[in-house]
């Protein structure tokens, strides 16, 4: 199989039901570095916590934390990035060739080094390369020279284990053969003083399900698995990641909820997705992270889930702390440990059992035969991802048919300077650019004041656009949530620093903090309109909604029913300029974004929206293998009417380049929109141009003022968007009916 | 004491973005978590930290925070009580 094949390319002719399999493992945790140091401390039940060194803290004595210790980064690389090359590095040992993909969870990316910048004062001179999470996975993906797309997931705690979900997708849809996948996060004062804000950190270190326990310890670390589809096991293989499950609480941004609504709901798909019975599970590997709430609401899921009856469990954060992105994937790793030692890992920490949990966890680390291990993870958002991991040698799971191609808009709407939808498309109709910023207060017009008090620029964009993306597609709530986002909600992430700063790092702002990450702004949509399937917010720079759609794609239940996809990006007057390149260039600064809501196509209905090509944009012959994915030149003449190009500002030679090279295989000769001259630079600006494309392609036209001196008809043929520079990211609208 | 109230009200619409409240109409005496206001476990953290800044007063239980943020009133004896005591 090739190695660049994108998550969007058209399922492989079905080989034997390729089943995926862990065939590398790189690991840094406070327990060591390595399989053999993981496994040799996880036999001791060693506990990594201790208080934090890291970075100075003005407490009189520092929470406990779980540090990797005696690693430096080297250069000017955030520790995140250096945390994960290292975990790279290892995992790939004797690999032959480098993996297909990159997936990874990352929720804070280069937060420590931006970090220091702003104690220097908030300004910097050059903008700065390694703040955004997907920078991490971009930095994996450039140093083991990976021809494939580099993903990646911001769901906060829940992130490693989403990832290694999606990468598990890729490969049993044959759009990939070998995916490097997993997740890594360094401590940072954000998440450091964060938690502690919340009054979920145990100041004598976290005591999963102890009636004593306090809270969890803030870990750091980077766990990446080599996975690679194959029918039968390749020889070395630890062990086979066998099924995934993922869901949303809708419940609350940071508290599960009670009854482990959510959890349950996470376990039973991950089961069903591995073909196995809740009987047939030989231990679970918990959550656990020591918080009064979190250990409640998953110890009643794990009772109920289990009958009553509930398999050897343990949780093993109070040995690694909770690291966050990097927890999900360095617990799938002690799964894959679990069954390959034959160990349960003690409950370390948690030295008397909370009658209240319906719960006792193994206290001690013991031998067993386990043939399958159950692997929770959850986070804030109520962002939940269970992993399933099997032996090698057992029966394969059920093969499941592929999923019809492209999804129906039910509806869209999009943000921009010029106003809603409407707006947007009247400005576009007369020739006139939708750059600016739109007011807070007319982001979310339709919604009461109270609903979004707590919001801040991005999440009330998110929500505006849901909410007005909904209205138009009509009654029926969605079941899951994909957004995209560039940078993340950098009005409250900037605020929490400001304010920590300004206390001299005694005060954090707890609203600031569960605001600031990622896939907060998706946690409230899917809470406003109750949507307790997966909710993945994934972040990809300028690619972000592409990333998005390409994940909901490959994850959404056969049975969705009606799903959200959006992107968007807030102009934030100081973060954005020094982060964003392109922002950075643009005179009048600009911000939007548009939703979708989407069902699996069907003939005869609307606009059909279908993810395309995603892959390096700088390799030899990246534009001509878009173009073949896209049916080669006469199949792009034939499918598409006209071109909508992003090419984001820093980018504009590249993508200039691209696109002459684009134009030129394949003599297009409809119509090409610049979009980006239209929406101004943001990030999130490609979900505004596939609202735009999915109204063009309703009305069978463009607007002639955007078109030049080419004909604006489509005459039934659909729309081709490209997205430019760095990376090549395409995806089609089409008009209902068409193949 | 009203004075203090009345600095409360001013000091809990600015932390939590209560946009739409006016200091009147929050009554002193009111449940104030799960109350009108719409307030949650979230916004009681805000407050804590708002009253640790502002007072100098720690609230690191949830026995004690249950207790201060029971009504406007509650809070405003325990910040009187406290701030007596340390001054």
């Amino acid at each position: 199989m090739s190695g660049s094949v994108p998550p969007g390319a058209p399922d492989a002719e079905p080989m034997s039901a390729p089943r995926v399999f862990i065939c590398g493992v790189g690991i840094l945790s406070p327990l060591g570095r390595g399989l053999a140091a993981t496994a040799a401390a996880l036999r001791e039940g060693r506990r990594g916590l201790a208080p934090l060194e890291l970075f100075a803290c003005p407490f009189e004595t520092p929470l406990p934390v779980g540090e990797v210790r005696g690693f430096a980064a080297a250069g000017d690389l955030p520790r995140t990035h250096a945390l994960a090359l290292a975990a790279a590095a290892d995992a790939l040992e004797g690999a032959e060739g480098p993996p297909d993909a990159v997936v990874l969870g990352v929720t804070t990316g280069g937060m420590l080094s931006t970090e220091e910048h702003l104690k220097k004062g908030f300004r910097w001179p050059e903008p700065s390369p390694y703040h955004a999470a997907a920078s991490v996975t971009e930095c994996v993906a450039a140093a083991v020279g990976c021809p494939g797309p580099a993903l990646t997931v911001a769901t906060a705690c829940s992130s490693g284990a989403a990832a290694l979900k999606l990468a598990l997708e890729m490969l049993r849809r044959g759009r990939v053969a070998s995916v490097l996948a997993g997740g890594a996060d360094s401590l940072c004062r954000l998440t450091y003083y964060g938690f502690n804000s919340l009054q979920i950190v145990d100041p004598d270190g976290a005591r999963p399900f102890d009636r004593r326990r306090r809270g969890m310890s803030v870990a750091e670390g980077a766990a990446l698995l080599l996975l690679r589809a194959s029918a039968t096991a390749p020889p070395g293989a630890l062990a086979e990641l066998r099924g995934g499950g993922l869901s949303c609480d809708a419940h609350h941004p940071a508290a599960p909820h009670p009854e482990g609504r959510g959890a349950l709901a996470a376990m039973t798909a991950a089961l069903a997705d591995a073909g196995l019975t809740p009987g047939e599970i030989d231990y679970v590997n918990l959550h656990g992270t020591g918080t009064i709430e979190n250990d409640q609401a998953e110890g009643r899921a794990v009772y109920a889930f289990f009958g009553g009856h509930p398999p050897p469990a343990s949780s093993v954060k109070g040995c690694f702390g909770h690291s966050l992105a990097a927890a999900g994937a360095i617990e799938a790793v002690v799964a894959a440990l679990a069954l390959r030692e034959g160990l349960i890992p003690g409950n370390i920490g948690g030295e008397q059992p909370d009658p209240g949990l319906l719960l006792v966890p193994e206290a001690v680390p013991r031998q067993a035969r386990l043939t399958t291990v159950l692997s929770n993870s959850f986070g804030f958002g109520g962002n939940n991802a269970v992993l399933v991991l099997g032996r090698p040698e057992l029966a394969p799971p059920p093969v499941r048919p592929a999923a019809a191609a492209g999804w129906v808009v039910e509806g869209a709407a999009c943000l921009t300077g010029a106003g809603d939808t409407r707006a947007s498309l009247e400005a576009l109709a007369e020739g006139r650019a939708c750059r600016g910023i739109l007011p807070e207060e007319n982001l979310t017009a339709h919604l009461p004041p109270r609903s979004v008090r707590r919001m801040k620029r991005l999440a009330r964009m998110s929500l505006g656009l849901a909410a007005a993306a909904l209205a138009e597609a009509g009654p029926g709530a969605p079941t899951a949530v994909f957004m995209g986002t560039g940078w993340g909600a950098l009005s409250e992430t900037h605020d929490f620093i400001e304010k920590l700063y300004a206390s001299h790092e005694f005060f954090a702002s707890p609203i600031d903090f569960v605001g600031s990450v990622h896939n907060a702004p998706a946690g409230r949509v899917a809470t406003h309109f109750q949507a307790t399937g997966p909710n993945i917010t994934m972040t990809g720079g300028n690619y972000s909604f592409e990333q998005a759609l390409a994940a909901a794609d490959l994850l959404s239940p056969e049975d969705a029913g009606r799903i959200l996809v959006l992107a968007a990006d807030e102009l934030h007057p100081v973060f954005s300029r020094v982060f964003d390149p392109s922002v950075a260039l643009d005179a009048a600064p600009s911000d939007g974004g548009g939703a979708l809501a989407l069902r699996r196509a069907s003939p005869g209905a609307g606009p059909v929206l279908t993810p395309g090509w995603l892959g390096p944009g700088t390799r030899p012959r990246a534009v001509a293998r878009l173009v073949e994915h896209h049916g080669g030149t006469h199949g792009i003449r034939e499918r598409y009417g006209a071109v909508l190009a992003g090419i984001p500002a820093a980018e504009r030679e590249t993508g200039q380049g691209q696109l002459a090279e684009f134009l030129g295989l394949t003599g297009f000769g409809g119509p090409v929109v610049d979009y980006r001259r239209y929406t101004g630079e943001y990030a999130g600006a490609s979900a505004v141009a596939a609202v735009w494309a999915q109204a063009w392609v309703r009305r069978d036209g463009l607007p002639p003022a955007v078109c030049g001196k080419r004909s604006p008809g489509l005459e039934g043929r659909g729309v081709l968007m490209l997205g430019l520079g760095a990376w090549l990211a395409s995806c089609a609208l089409q008009a209902g009916g068409a193949p | 004491m009203n004075d203090l109230i009345e600095q409360l009200k001013r000091q809990i619409i600015k932390a939590l973005a209560l946009e739409d409240v006016v200091p009147e109409a929050i009554d002193p005496d009111a449940q104030l978590v799960g109350g009108p206001l719409g307030i949650d476990s979230i916004d009681v953290l805000e407050l804590v930290m708002l009253v640790e800044k502002e007072y100098g007063l720690v609230i690191d239980s949830k026995e004690l925070g249950a207790r201060v943020f029971t009504s406007l009133r509650t809070l405003a004896d325990y910040v009187r009580e406290r701030s007596a005591r340390g001054a």
